[in-house]
């Protein structure tokens, strides 16, 4: 145990450590807090969608379901894997860990190019984007692109992690980030079950 | 060997001492130095954004105006709120004493993330920093409220004030959550939540609200600067967007961010007042559970500042109910300081007569408010000068006498020395009278329909002006006597000693000022910190204030 002396004499103990359970509720915090930025902008959306412009506002094409569906199915699969991939680790098995982790960074960058795929798509060949499109791109693009930012920031802390589980950062008893990485990717994809339901099913 | 589960689940935090000035006070780790790091930058921001009150009260002194051209006056009108309320007031309540005392008080170390503090301590003077600068660029002119479709077509320093207000969102949400994870997971062995401090649990009840709200508000910022900046509809009826929406999602946070302002204010009131009583305080879990109640219920009443806005009429209705009801468990409070200063041994020292100017300014603020939520008066005075007379007695006569009153209370711990009394008096003598004279008044005026937020008015308001802005002055000379006042006694004040005014929470228990530990061991709580008949409920505080050495592992 690490010991600091006090001026006059003495010594208290010496423990600088953020615990387990203290990241763990202050992440959980972290999350409600995002959670809190995405109802707001979710509120501002059915607040102006139900302005009395009618949805779609006129000369506006919504974006295919069938692309998003197939997106949607590709996220739900990454948050899979990446359930498994913790459950391996926690049980040692190392090797099964590094490819699921793997495969669920491979299904993010996939999600993400799917989104990019109806972007462009929404763009070039239906005139619809972000600044031109009325209060329908203005909601579309702010709240799809806020939840794409996520996915993004969640590919390159996943990459992040399994380099540093392949350094040996993580053990068995001590594996908070990979935690954290899980929790915040299982968030991405509740946002996602949300916002499918309001811009596409809806 | 496993500290953690010794001392049942409390983690013990503590940092070397940092060596040299720059680690010491610049970049500190230790809560109670941040603490100050916040209080002394809220009072610069403090004196920034009085001086443009002053600007105001002097453009006010003649009815034509002519001080200031109308756009300057409503630049400083709007940069004046908005620092006082998210560079003044919200930080030094939250972060400055929430920072200095509240980790004390539930006896922990630190915070729960000291990396975390030093962070949103540094962004806020930077943030402060931003809001000033949108001077340099045209600062906005909507006033603190902002609302489009004027916020968007004011100058590029509206851009500014978005980012900047945005930032200090996050350096409060930040403080939000660290304090949230503090008070949960750091209390000392038998700190209950129902044996905490009151002070503590006005933070507790703030904490959600930092975290929550504010994050709204990000949203709504995010979404005025992307249209302003990019042209992104949101808020702009031509291209469909709706002016209202900003209304919503501003008061969303704003309604709870009154709370935000107040709610610590309540804490150092029940401190101060059962300290200055003698007495137990009176009702402590009504106290605490009515801090809770109003942190609940400040979610749901943010539409009462939308009367005439055209929100639809089965709305308002719900709003205007459960707008007062709030005022129910505020009553509580204010009843209960009266009952505990009933039949007390009442001391008059600075911070008392501060604390009592609170429960009768505040009070009156708190009336003015039941007016305000009452839809038929609100529709009369609403955008009149009744408006800023009702905000400032609860922000000014309620917040900042809080801030006075513990400034007072809590200045011998943070420097070991008193601050003169006398001219603690003369503080208070002349703020009250100041204060009083400045927005008294102004509750006849909005009466009247002089309209807020207007260079210049009607002539036959011109003499009550004149008597406010006078009286303003009054109130500035006050506040330079405590400026004055505190600069002093930092190096020449009375030497206080450890516990000067007889106070039984734990962070009048160790040295003034606390070693960078705070306690030598962790002590154990066994009661509530306001028998006044009792002995102390800490169990190993006996060696905090000798030199005795703790041996390793002493727990």
């Amino acid at each position: 145990m690490a010991v600091v002396s006090i001026p006059g004499g003495g010594e208290v103990d010496q423990l600088y450590a953020e615990t387990r359970e203290l990241r763990l509720q202050g992440f959980l915090l972290f999350l409600v807090s995002d959670i809190v930025l995405f109802s707001s902008f979710i509120f501002a959306y059915l607040y102006l969608r139900n302005s009395g412009q009618g949805w779609p506002p006129p000369g506006i094409t919504r974006p295919s379901i069938s692309l998003a569906a197939l997106n949607s199915a590709v996220l739900f699969g990454s948050g899979a894997t990446m359930h498994y991939a913790l459950e391996n680790f926690k049980r040692g098995n190392f090797s099964r860990y590094a490819s699921l982790m793997l495969c669920t960074i491979v299904l993010g960058i996939l999600f993400l190019c799917g989104q990019a795929i109806e972007y462009t798509t929404l763009y070039v060949h239906d005139h619809v984007s972000w600044a031109g499109s009325g209060i329908f791109g203005a909601s579309f693009f702010t709240l799809t692109g806020m939840h794409g930012f996520h996915v993004f920031c969640g590919v390159c802390y996943l990459i992040v992690l399994l380099l540093q589980s392949v350094h040996g950062v993580y053990d068995k008893n001590k594996y908070f980030g990979l935690t954290a990485g899980t929790l915040y990717w299982h968030f991405v994809d509740v946002i996602w079950v949300v916002l499918f339901s309001i811009f596409y099913l809806v | 060997m496993s500290v953690i589960a010794e001392h049942g689940g409390i983690a013990e935090h503590i940092h070397p001492e940092p060596q040299g000035f720059v680690r010491k006070y610049i970049f500190s780790l230790d809560h109670k130095i941040i603490g100050i790091q916040y209080i002394i930058t809220a009072f610069v921001f403090f004196v920034l954004a009085g001086c443009l009150a002053e600007l105001i009260r002097i453009q006010l002194m003649n009815a034509n105006g002519g001080f200031l051209t109308p756009d300057v006056y409503d630049e400083v009108y709007s940069i004046h709120g908005s620092a006082m309320v998210w560079l003044v007031v919200i930080p030094i309540l939250t972060g400055g004493f929430g920072n200095f005392v509240m980790p004390v008080q539930i006896g922990a170390r630190d915070v729960a993330f000291p990396w975390l503090n030093m962070i949103s301590f540094w962004i806020f003077p930077i943030a402060g920093l931003m809001l000033f600068s949108s001077f340099l660029m045209g600062a906005p002119v909507a006033g603190w409220t902002e609302y489009p479709p004027m916020s968007l077509q004011g100058g590029a320093g509206t851009s500014m004030w978005c980012a900047a207000i945005f930032l200090v969102g996050v350096s409060s949400t930040l403080t939000g959550m660290n304090f949230l994870v503090t008070m949960l997971k750091m209390r000392a062995p038998g700190m209950t939540f129902t044996r905490m401090p009151l002070f503590c649990w006005g933070q507790f009840a703030t904490a959600p609200l930092l975290m929550i709200a504010t994050t709204a508000l990000a949203a709504a910022l995010a979404a005025l600067f992307m249209e302003r900046q990019f042209g992104v509809p949101f808020y702009d009826p031509t291209k469909g967007g709706s002016p209202v929406l900003w209304q919503h999602m501003f008061w969303f946070y704003s309604h709870p961010a009154v709370y935000i302002m107040i709610l610590p204010a309540f804490g150092i009131m029940s401190e101060v007042i059962s300290v200055f009583s003698r007495k137990p305080i009176f009702g402590y879990r009504l106290i605490a559970f009515s801090s809770a109640a109003i942190a609940l219920s400040g979610f749901m009443v943010w539409a009462h500042h939308m009367f005439t806005s055209g929100i639809a009429p089965y709305m308002q209705l719900p709003y205007m109910v459960l707008t007062f009801v709030i005022a129910v468990p505020t009553g509580v409070k204010i009843f209960s300081w009266l009952a505990t200063m009933w039949g007390g041994k009442i001391h008059l020292t600075t911070s008392m007569l501060f604390a009592i100017g609170f429960l009768v300014l505040f009070t009156f603020g708190g009336i003015s408010g039941v007016f305000l939520a009452a839809i038929p008066f609100d529709l009369h005075v609403h955008g009149t000068y009744f408006i800023p007379a009702h905000l400032h007695f609860v922000l000014v006569g309620g917040s900042l006498m809080g801030v006075f009153s513990g400034m007072y209370y809590w200045f011998p711990k943070m420097t070991g020395r008193y601050m003169s009394e006398l001219w603690g008096r003369a503080h208070f003598v002349l703020f009250t009278i100041g204060f009083i004279g400045t927005f008294l008044p102004m509750h006849y005026l909005g009466a009247q329909g002089m309209p807020r937020r207007v260079a210049t008015y009607d002539i036959q308001f011109q003499g009550i002006n004149q008597f406010e802005s006078i009286c303003s002055f009054i109130m500035t000379a006050a506040i330079l006597i405590f400026f004055i006042n505190m600069i002093y006694s930092i190096r020449n004040g009375k030497p206080a000693g450890h516990n000067p005014w007889g106070a039984r929470t734990l962070e009048w228990q160790i040295p003034s000022p606390p070693p960078y530990y705070n306690f030598k061991r962790i002590p154990s709580v066994y009661g509530l910190p306001y028998d006044f008949t009792e002995p102390l409920p800490y169990k190993h505080l006996e060696e905090e204030l000798s030199d005795t050495p703790v041996a390793v592992g002493a727990h």
